[in-house]
């Protein structure tokens, strides 16, 4: 595969992201619960969820299962409003900063931890060229998610 | 300070790799040239060229300094010190780079053992290799 200019990011993420489309797994999407297990300080936002003890906690946990579909759509609305993230995101943003108090950080862990998964889902076919047409959109909702943070 | 459940998983994770180092070490390095550009700063001749003799024998090492790593997981410092010194007088990577490259390794693993590649192994395998990244830019200053 060549690296000297063949990968256009706009056109490669609409081509890829119609491919990969988010809601057609959303059942297997267990990226929240794999954020808490693999980086397990980010459970501090989320004491009132219940028991996270064990990974198998955490899988079972109700909240965490409806908190993490409630991301995943969010994810699938980025998709839509590629170009235009900060806008689409502002209020998320808003809220996440003023009322949520959630280090941006945490948010880039989120969007590493969803490409694994879809890594985990899509095998073989999720190559170097997919991987990083989708960490360049974790990499934009992560950003929009911490642009109105003040 | 991994436990010993951790200290399994290591294992387990290791056991998947070993007789797969170099076509893993390849392709390790590829999602990273193509993910993250920008390190490709480290590999001047390797990324420039692209040669699939030159990846594979530079992904077997590198994945061959990972498993001597998993070998000595209880100590780190003493079995990587030579890596260590060598990170930090030549090769001297910003360590911001390490997690970009422990992020490419979980999605090679993903990606090839899918469901033989559990999210406790990933804990644990993101726990090691940031153990790895600590001691080898330790020297830095």
């Amino acid at each position: 595969m060549g690296m000297k200019g063949e990968y256009y990011p706009g056109k490669l993420i609409g081509k890829v992201l119609k491919i990969f489309c988010i809601s057609n797994f959303v059942s297997d999407m267990v990226s929240f619960h794999r954020l808490l297990v693999v980086y397990p300080w980010t459970q501090r936002f989320f004491d009132s969820f219940g028991n996270l003890s064990s990974p198998s906690a955490i899988l079972g946990n109700p909240k965490v299962k409806a908190h993490g579909k409630k991301v995943l759509t969010s994810f699938g609305e980025a998709i839509k409003n590629m170009d235009n993230l900060k806008t689409a995101f502002a209020k998320l943003s808003e809220l996440h900063c003023d009322k949520l108090h959630v280090d941006p950080e945490n948010f880039k862990l989120l969007g590493n931890v969803l490409v694994c998964v879809l890594a985990h889902n899509f095998g073989k076919e999720f190559t170097p060229q997919v991987q990083a047409a989708y960490q360049k959109v974790v990499a934009g909702v992560a950003n929009a998610l911490a642009h109105k943070y003040h | 300070m991994l436990s010993a459940r951790e200290r399994a998983q290591i294992a387990q994770v290791w056991d998947l790799i070993a007789g797969h180092e170099a076509q893993f070490g390849a392709e390790l390095l590829l999602r990273l040239f193509t993910v993250y550009p920008s390190t490709k700063v480290y590999f001047p001749h390797l990324s420039a060229c692209q040669d699939a003799t030159q990846l594979l024998s530079h992904g077997q090492r590198m994945l061959a300094a990972v498993g001597a790593a998993v070998q000595h997981m209880d100590h780190l410092r003493a079995a990587l010190s030579p890596l260590a010194d060598l990170h930090a007088l030549v090769l001297r990577v910003d360590p911001a780079n390490f997690p970009l490259l422990i992020q490419c390794f979980h999605v090679v693993l993903a990606s090839h053992l899918q469901d033989e590649f559990t999210v406790e192994m990933q804990a644990a395998w993101d726990k090691f290799l940031t153990g790895v990244a600590v001691v080898l830019t330790e020297k830095y200053r």
